[in-house]
Formats: structure tokens, sequence, C-alpha cells
């Protein structure tokens, strides 16, 4: 299609199509190369504090048996990367790029109000019979309410058809 | 509270001109993002309406095209 340099106002789907161009091209553009680098470094951290976590609660279990001062330590470590991989996110989300940072946000909403009602109303179905589940569940769904919210953000302002 | 009818109007997405003006100089898409600091989906989420910019990344994109911002966006449905 030929534009009309007269229209004020093309639609991006006319635009798009004269410059050869998709509209909306599905790619994972969305990070600059700065994202990128403050992302590896959150992952880094968050893996580290993952690692941690596991150690120290491995080392509680079998305290009986190793030297008092290591489930401490493991402990301690695991708090301090833990404590890391936030300052490394929140540095990430405020230097990220605008439309990142708005799904990230979006994401983070999604997730605290996931965990917020399953920690609120998922004791009300336990007393209905629902199994009852550790206390790392509500986290667990905060994360996946995360990680959806990231999925359904990216596919929200990257879709063809412009609602 | 109601809202005034001109404010929900304001809330529309807005439309801009930003494809034609980019096509005019030849850019790609991920060049205007390099030229502004941004990712290239922010770019194409501004261009095909999903995403309005902030202020800055506005004032940024009318410095750029030389224009001013109204002459970059406007509201849908403006007459």
């Amino acid at each position: 299609m030929t534009l009309r340099p007269e229209d004020p106002h093309p639609t991006a789907q006319e635009a798009g199509a004269a410059d050869g161009e998709s509209a909306s091209p599905r790619c994972d553009s969305f990070r600059t190369p700065r994202d990128a680098r403050f992302l590896r470094r959150f992952n880094v951290w968050m893996v580290a504090a993952a690692l941690a976590y596991l150690g120290a609660t491995a080392a509680l279990r079998w305290r009986a048996s190793i030297p008092a001062v290591l489930p401490a330590a493991l402990v301690a470590l695991a708090a301090l990367l833990s404590i890391q991989a936030v300052r490394a996110y929140l540095t990430f989300l405020r230097g990220a790029d605008e439309l990142l940072r708005r799904i990230q946000t979006e994401a983070l909403a999604l997730g605290f109000a996931s965990g917020a009602v399953t920690s609120l109303l998922y004791p009300l179905l336990e007393g209905f019979g629902a199994p009852r589940l550790g206390a790392q569940a509500t986290t667990v769904v905060m994360m996946l309410a995360w990680s959806l919210g990231s999925w359904l953000g990216t596919r929200r302002y990257s879709g063809s058809d412009g609602a | 509270m109601a809202r005034h009818p001109a404010l929900l109007r304001e809330r529309r997405r807005l439309r801009n001109r930003l494809r034609l003006l980019r096509a005019e100089r030849g850019w790609s898409q991920a060049e205007l993002a390099q030229r502004l600091g941004v990712s290239r989906q922010t770019v194409n989420a501004i261009e095909t309406g999903r995403y309005d910019p902030s202020l800055p990344l506005a004032f940024a994109l009318a410095r750029l095209f030389e224009r001013t911002i109204e002459e970059l966006f406007e509201p849908d449905g403006a007459a």
C-alpha cells in the first residue's frame, strides 16, 4: 500500500505494510542491552540465593551430624544473598526500559495479589477439607503468578490486534 | 465519584504518526529505539497504539523528529 503524505495519521498497519515491516513482530526485543545486563546480574544472585537456601534446608535437616555453626552460617548466607537478589531486582526495575518496567510492575501486582488472596482464602478452604499446604505455598503461588503476569504482559504489548 | 466525560475521552489511546515519520527518515524500529535508549518493542508498542509513552519519552520523540508533541500524538477519535 502506498502512503499518502497528506494523510496525517495513517494507521500503523498501513504504514507497516508500506515500509515492509510487520506491524507487530513478536520477538524477544523487550530488553535493552542495559536491561539484559541487570537481569543477568539479578539471575546470578537469585541462583546463588536458591542454592544457599537449599543448602541451609539440608543443613538444618542433618544438623545433628554436622558442626552446629554450619546451619547458622548457611541460613545467614541465604538471607544475605536473598537481600542482594532483591537489591539487584530493584536496580534492574528502576533502570529498565519503560515498557518493560510497566510489564514487570503489572506482573508483580498480579503476583502480590495472588499471594495475598491465596494466603487469606486458602485457610478457609482447608476448613472444608482442602489439603493442608506448607508455609511456602503462598510464595510458590506468588512466583507463578509473577511469571504468568510477565508472560501475559509480553503478549499484551506485542499482540497483533491492537487491543 | 463519576469522572468527567472529557477526562474519559482523554484516557483513550493516542493515535500517532511515528511510523510515518520514521519511514520518512528510513530508520528501522531498532534504530529509532537505539536513538531513544528504549527497546525495539517499546517503539513497536507505541507505533501500534498499545502503549502510550511517558512524558519524557514523548518529549524525546518530539525533539528527535523536530515536531511538537501535539504533532506526533493526538487522542484517538479526536476531531
